[in-house]
């Protein structure tokens, strides 16, 4: 039976970080219609941030995760100011296009500046959990139980952020009808901005909680995009609980069916469940306050 | 008037370029040297490093005056072309670096990608210079295919003498699910059975695809495992072994050759995880005359410790450029491969930290093997051919 928590909390852990991942892309499919590809970059640039942060100026682990934050969210605003907002009257494509290409630069500027090698943030609190091993006979290393602690609040501060303030409510509106929303006076360009900023900086938020188990490397984000996309196409695209459902649901599969089953038959399970899940509600889990 | 002084102009100026030319020309030929790999995604780091021995090598001939072949020095240049680790792109390149530069050697350091261009090498009339230990790469009948390091065949037995000896006899299997990680299974599985073990679990990680190794890893030591089998690119190794420690594993660990003790003691911040493993000897721990030459030249040049991939990269191109002295050609692939065996005897040992002492008909090098054991925390050689410790 604790072999069987161990699964759930395993699949907890990846699940935080793939939801964490997928509410950024959600909310800005919600302003771009279109999935973001280069959010995968915006990952993989938290984790820099952090780790530059760490080494080059010293900082703890807290300090950094903030600045990874706030530097990433920058990254986001500048991609929308200088690319996304331009393309706005454009045909979809454009954007996609557009993404792709920013994807590939940053991971190239990652490249360059850090080189290709493998990089680490060392846990901040290394070790495991010892009152779960004594009292439970689980193994839950300290990082695991920061990881899923850390969504849980971000989630909760962001579902707080959509619908209790006036700004969320703005990003709602724009989200569910961009020219309704113009016509009621809300600023399109501060929306689109803020929207990135946030997707920035839970991207970054999900990186530096995540790589301190994992390791840091200009592709990095690649694995962890493609997990989102999936999950955003499972929660219904542009939705918020479904981003959360979705991701935790992607990390229970992953981690049971590793274990249960082989890690080579993981990922047909996880994409079957996906097309069997589609199948019978074609428009995702929650089809969200996007249409 | 004025058209002829202009024509005039223009012949001497033409005259003089057609000179210098030459000139430079006669100087300094020049030899292209192919490779294609990693140079971006996942993989980029193994790529680099592979690259960096042949760079190194290059710029060592070219600075003592290059290499004579034919009777005139050579200059030899290095065109390295990302695949993004992918057979189809490996062999696109290889094209072009035959067509462009007209590169007798193209080097690739994934077995996907050598045995791609193993379907159109011999038409094309060029030499493949395999980094790849996997054994399939000789067997296949190619008659232009040199594999540098050795068939990883040879690493089997010692791996398991040692282990098996100090920890009992219950493996888990954990390696990876890439083409060559399974060729290391396939051959591993058996050998361990017939060495009178058992093989409690078997659960290969997915390194291109898995985010997170827990619960593959939680498989495997469901099964109570005395020794572990992992391996693949060092350090999603070291994770994997570093949640095997932290999941109350205590036996030993067999590391197959891709993973290298030293960068994985790099990520996990020591050898104290790593006690009770047994893999290749780190580079820069290997005692022998040239290999520490070598170790120091390159700290020198590139201000980090070399791996193995850099140390066997090094010396094939020593060992080409010399074949093609010997055989007095830089285009007959099939006589360059010929002469190899006497190149890498000709070789002092400082350009050969690699120990190759031959290159056998089919193409495979043969290298006396270096293992490792770590033990009280330390790197510990390994005699390959008794499975003892040299201490």
């Amino acid at each position: 039976m604790s072999l069987f928590f161990q699964q759930v909390l395993n699949g907890l852990t990846l699940g935080s970080v793939y939801s964490l991942v997928a509410l950024g892309l959600t909310l800005v499919y919600g302003i771009l219609h279109i999935p973001n590809f280069s959010h995968g970059a915006l990952f993989m640039a938290g984790a820099y941030a952090a780790f530059f942060a760490s080494t080059a100026l010293g900082a703890n682990y807290w300090v950094a995760l903030v600045f990874a934050a706030v530097v990433t969210a920058g990254i986001a605003v500048l991609s929308e100011r200088l690319v996304f907002s331009r393309l706005r009257d454009k045909p979809p494509l454009h954007d996609m296009i557009a993404a792709i290409g920013l994807l590939l630069l940053i991971e190239a500027i990652a490249q360059a500046i850090w080189g290709a090698d493998f990089h680490r943030l060392r846990e901040p609190y290394p070790g495991i959990w010892q009152w779960l091993r004594i009292n439970a006979g689980l193994v839950m290393p300290i990082q695991r139980g920061i990881i899923i602690a850390g969504a849980v609040v971000l989630m909760i501060a962001l579902h707080l952020f959509l619908t209790r303030t006036t700004t969320g409510a703005t990003i709602i509106a724009m989200a569910q009808n961009r020219e309704g929303a113009s016509l009621v006076g809300i600023d399109l360009t501060r929306v689109s901005m803020i929207t990135f900023a946030i997707s920035g900086a839970l991207a970054a938020v999900a990186a530096v909680l995540f790589v301190p188990i994992s390791l840091i490397f200009p592709a990095m984000g690649n694995l962890v995009i493609l997990k989102a996309f999936v999950i955003i196409i499972l929660g219904g695209m542009g939705s918020v609980p479904g981003a959360i459902l979705g991701g935790m649901v992607i990390g229970l599969v992953e981690s049971f069916g590793a274990f249960y089953v082989s890690t080579d038959m993981k990922d047909v399970i996880a994409f079957a469940a996906l097309v069997l899940i589609l199948s019978l509600r074609p428009e995702g889990l929650f089809p969200g306050y996007a249409r | 008037m004025i058209g002829t002084r202009r024509n005039i102009l223009a012949g001497t100026a033409a005259a003089a370029l057609v000179a210098t030319t030459r000139g430079a020309f006669a100087q300094q030929e020049t030899v292209t040297i192919g490779w294609t790999g990693p140079l971006s995604g996942g993989a980029a780091l193994y790529g680099k490093n592979t690259l960096t021995g042949l760079e190194m090598s290059a710029k060592e001939i070219n600075d003592s005056g290059g290499v004579q072949i034919g009777g005139k020095p050579h200059k030899i240049a290095v065109v390295g072309l990302d695949d993004k680790y992918s057979p189809s792109e490996a062999a696109v390149n290889a094209k072009r670096l035959r067509a462009q530069y007209k590169a007798p050697v193209v080097f690739c350091p994934h077995s996907g990608g050598n045995f791609a261009m193993q379907a159109f090498n011999e038409q094309d009339g060029f030499l493949i210079g395999a980094y790849t230990s996997v054994p399939q790469m000789t067997e296949r009948g190619n008659k232009l295919t040199f594999r540098i390091p050795p068939s990883f065949a040879g690493y089997i037995d010692p791996f398991i003498k040692t282990t098996m000896g100090s920890f009992g006899k219950k493996l888990g299997m954990a390696g990876a699910d890439h083409d060559y990680a399974k060729a290391w299974a396939a051959l591993m599985k058996p050998a361990w059975t017939k060495a009178g073990g058992t093989v409690v679990a078997e659960n290969a990680m997915s390194y291109n695809k898995d985010t997170d190794f827990y619960s593959g890893v939680s498989r495997v030591m469901a099964g109570n495992p005395d020794v572990l089998f992992v391996g693949g690119a060092s350090e999603p190794t070291a994770l994997v072994i570093k949640q095997a420690r932290e999941l109350g594993f205590q036996g030993g660990f067999m590391i197959m050759d891709q993973a290298k003790l030293d960068e994985i003691a790099h990520v996990l911040g020591g050898y104290q995880q790593l006690e009770g493993a047994m893999g290749v000897l780190p580079t820069v721990f290997d005692p022998r005359p040239g290999t520490q030459e070598f170790v120091g030249r390159f700290r020198k040049a590139y201000n980090r410790d070399p791996g193995s991939e850099a140390a066997y990269n090094y010396a094939a191109l020593n060992a080409v450029s010399e074949a093609m002295k010997l055989a007095g050609t830089t285009s007959d692939a099939a006589k360059i491969l010929a002469k190899l065996t006497e190149a890498f005897k000709s070789l002092p040992p400082g350009r050969n930290p690699a120990h190759i002492t031959e290159v056998d008909e089919r193409g495979g090098s043969n290298v006396r093997l270096s293992l490792a054991y770590v033990k009280g925390g330390k790197i510990v050689p390994v005699d390959a051919a008794t499975g003892n410790l040299m201490n």
